[in-house]
């Protein structure tokens, strides 16, 4: 029989089930929430490129404009340079649009007329500089325009959401990652506490202190590759679960994509963080607690 | 493997065990260490191995002095030429008979392709056929030591420390035992130091013995 030092450390991990389980599940955990805080990051990026690439304003117009000042309004609007397209949103067509979004909503559509909703110039451009210049321009004419909703004003808190997201999930991870360290450094430290029997008739029969760390060592490295596996693989399943309901509720932007070679990447990089989180508790607790 | 103590003494604590113990065992020796309880025998047992170290003094092995190694390594390459049957048999519970051999042949790096036939060579030797798959705690004392031996001899170790190895035998197996331990000696020239009460071994077999006192040695 070939006593090899994997046996040896599935048969420690064999011996404590539970504290073996609490190691896994740590680390699975962590892993499941830096993957699910990846996914989001992901979408909101997608979601950011897409306010980016879509250069737009609107203004809306007071109410009771005649003809000629919404026409010079159009034409002053024209006169900018790199204008992609202008669209004039009528009260009329405000409205039509209004039922469109909520037809499966009647309550919302009852009392609704046309009067009470605002016509508005849609404005895209090439150059999103222009729309700057425009808002600017038409912020000052109080007495025709009633709101100005630019896109950078969106990007500017979706970047902000996305900051905080970001932040919130580098410090959660961050926790994460501490209590995983600090829940395998601890339980080898436990193990081999209650190995040192073992550990000293093996360093009296000539194992070096190299040999009676290495299954310790692996223990913490089957830990965090396990964990990181099963994390990834679970956050996984659910995210591309939830991938249609998800992606209609954004569109037309594709909040999760399809598998592509990232994937695959992620999940190597995250096995190897999950690895390299494993093996230094793990070789730390050796160090700390094998002193024979 | 040559063992020379340079006047060592080893106290514990006020008492002393040895003081200015010289001693020289050479490779290929069979040597009886026998005296009262309490005389030293063990520990000078756990001064070979640096288990524990001496007041003063030196333990020289092939030369080279235990306490002024400067590579902690140097002292498991030395742990890894000895075959030990400790007195308390010191088995791993976890592990059946057969683990804790494969378990020494893994330290000393024995051949891979051999270990399998060493155990069913070692096991045969000391007559544990039918009791190699079992954990220690399912043993009686004079099995253990005999899984005891058989650990120590898989590792054709080059001297053989026995801390009163027939201690829990009966006297068939204790002399069966002390056949097993003179075959190798002779065959391949292993070193063996045995600690022992018994003076029939003694007086019946023509060895180099060291007698310990209470608190002063005689090296005969």
């Amino acid at each position: 029989m070939n006593m090899k030092i994997l046996n040896l450390t599935l048969h420690h991990i064999r011996r404590s089930p539970f504290q073996s389980l609490v190691a896994f599940l740590t680390v699975f955990i962590c892993f499941l929430i830096l993957n699910s805080f990846i996914f989001v990051n992901r979408g909101l990026s997608s979601v950011l490129s897409y306010f980016e690439t879509k250069p737009e304003i609107t203004i809306f117009l007071k109410d009771g404009l005649d003809e000629a000042t919404v026409q010079a309004v159009q034409k002053e609007l024209a006169g900018y340079p790199d204008i992609k397209e202008i669209r004039y949103i009528s009260k009329d067509k405000a409205l039509s649009l209004y039922k469109e979004m909520n037809k499966d909503n009647p309550l919302l559509t009852e009392m609704v007329t046309a009067s009470i909703l605002p016509a508005s110039f849609e404005v895209s451009a090439y150059n999103p500089k222009v729309l700057e210049v425009i808002a600017q321009s038409f912020s000052a004419k109080s007495q025709i325009v009633d709101e100005i909703i630019y896109q950078k004003d969106i990007i500017q808190s979706l970047l902000t959401w996305t900051q905080v997201i970001r932040t919130s999930s580098i410090v959660l991870i961050s926790i994460f990652v501490l209590i995983a360290f600090l829940v395998i450094f601890t339980l080898i430290g436990m193990k081999i506490t209650n190995r040192k029997d073992e550990i000293r008739i093996s360093r009296l029969l000539g194992a070096s202190k190299f040999y009676v760390k290495k299954p310790f060592i692996l223990e913490g490295i089957i830990y965090g590759s396990i964990g990181s596996f099963f994390g990834f693989i679970i956050s996984f399943l659910i995210i591309y679960n939830l991938r249609d309901s998800v992606n209609f509720f954004f569109q037309p932007i594709t909040f999760i994509y399809a598998l592509t070679i990232f994937e695959p990447l992620l999940l190597l990089a995250e096995i190897f963080a999950g690895i390299f989180i494993g093996l230094s508790a793990s070789w730390l607790g050796a160090r700390r607690y094998i002193k024979w | 493997m040559e063992i020379v103590f340079e006047k060592v003494t080893k106290n514990y604590g006020p008492i002393s065990v040895f003081k200015d113990l010289n001693l020289k065992i050479e490779p290929g020796d069979f040597v009886f260490i026998t005296g009262p309880s309490g005389s030293g025998k063990s520990t000078l047992i756990k001064l070979i191995l640096n288990q524990i170290k001496p007041n003063s003094g030196d333990i020289l092995i092939d030369g080279k002095a235990l306490n002024h190694l400067k590579n902690k390594n140097e002292i498991d390459k030395i742990r890894r030429k000895i075959g030990v049957i400790f007195q308390d048999y010191q088995l791993i519970n976890d592990l059946t008979i057969e683990e804790n051999i494969a378990l020494i042949l893994d330290i000393v790096n024995y051949p891979n392709a051999k270990r399998l036939s060493r155990i069913d060579e070692v096991i045969k030797m000391v007559k544990l056929q039918h009791r190699h798959f079992l954990f220690p705690s399912q043993l009686s004392g004079g099995e253990l030591q005999r899984a005891s031996l058989a650990r120590a001899l898989s590792i054709e170790p080059e001297v053989i420390l026995a801390d009163e190895p027939t201690g829990n035998l009966d006297p068939t197996n204790a002399w069966n035992l002390i056949k097993i331990l003179q075959n190798i000696n002779k065959k391949y020239k292993t070193t063996i130091i045995m600690t022992t009460h018994n003076m029939d071994f003694i007086e019946s077999l023509d060895k180099k013995v060291i007698k310990l006192g209470k608190s002063e040695h005689e090296n005969t």
